[in-house]
């Protein structure tokens, strides 16, 4: 397997690896895998009361293209609004690493940790706002 | 890929008999020898050697029970594929696994203790495949997906063992 340049800097040298207090009402967490091939993936949000990315980790067991995918999203996640953050899609991935054929499934799985992130930030902040009345 | 029961031309069930399957292996491989195609026409020859390249394939998917369990699925238009996804539950087990495995890199007794708690567990999904897949003659939907699901299972606890291998390697 013939991984691109950017997917080895990516591999080799990961941004943003680390977890954030998933009990935390401003985090989103989201966990998803790939049993083909045995790879689990968790990536994590830090949203701001006005709805801004702050902070993004990950931690992933998984191929290099796997690394890489999750890794870059965490980058692309900074700074960004949650409905920005929901219009990443893996194709936007795969041009940015090159990811070849084989490896776009590890492109998707970065999209779907990013919308189970937001997705589960979101339902923390409607249960905070139903506990607030 | 081509049912590997049907190539080696054994009953399509996940408890089989070990001996019985190598010394069928064993049979086919020597009946389709090359030694025994020289004096045969290049078509024949060609067909029995692609005919002992699918054997050996179809030996090496039943050996496992993991590959066969594929194969069984497969057989019923249930492959696992890319785009399934496995249990939230699955996945919380896996990622504290991985994790106990990183922290536990440098100490080959607790990777060796892992090990033999995720191999158990390996092990009680294999007897949950020969459950799901045996219980009855053809097994029925609920069946199915039970052994589907115990299959992602052993396939990331599979993954974890040869994780924790190669840690105990280095």
């Amino acid at each position: 397997m013939a991984y691109s340049e950017k997917v080895i800097e990516h591999a080799e040298n990961p941004r943003n690896v680390g977890t954030l207090d998933k009990e935390d009402p401003n985090v989103g967490t989201g966990l998803v895998g790939a049993p083909a091939c045995g790879d689990v993936m968790r990536l994590q949000i830090k949203v701001s009361d006005d709805g801004v990315i702050q902070d993004a980790k990950f931690k992933t067991f998984g191929c290099g293209s796997a690394i890489a995918s999750s890794s870059l999203a965490t980058e692309w996640l900074k700074g960004r609004t949650l409905d920005e953050a929901s219009a990443i899609r893996n194709t936007d991935i795969v041009k940015e690493l090159n990811l070849p054929p084989v490896k776009i499934h590890c492109s998707v799985l970065a999209e779907d940790a990013i919308k189970s992130a937001i997705e589960d930030f979101r339902k923390k902040q409607s249960a905070k706002r139903e506990a607030q009345g | 890929m081509t049912d590997p029961f049907e190539v080696l031309g054994v009953a399509r069930r996940f408890s089989l008999d070990r001996a019985a399957l190598e010394q069928r292996h064993r049979d086919l491989s020597r009946t389709l020898h090359p030694d025994r195609y020289v004096q045969s026409p290049p078509g024949e020859r060609r067909m029995a050697l692609e005919r002992a390249v699918a054997v050996n394939e179809a030996f090496r998917a039943l050996r496992d029970p993991l590959t066969r369990a594929e194969a069984l699925l497969a057989a019923h238009g249930l492959a696992v594929g890319d785009a399934d996804r496995p249990s939230q539950a699955l996945l919380m087990e896996v990622m504290e696994l991985r994790e106990s495995l990183d922290e536990a890199r440098r100490s080959p007794e607790k990777v060796t203790a892992l090990l033999a708690q995720v191999r158990a567990r390996s092990a009680a999904e294999e007897a949950a495949l020969a459950a799901a897949f045996d219980a009855d003659a053809a097994p029925g939907t609920a069946a199915l997906a039970a052994a589907r699901d115990a299959l992602v299972r052993l396939k990331y606890f599979r993954r974890f063992e040869e994780e924790a291998d190669d840690a105990l390697d280095i």
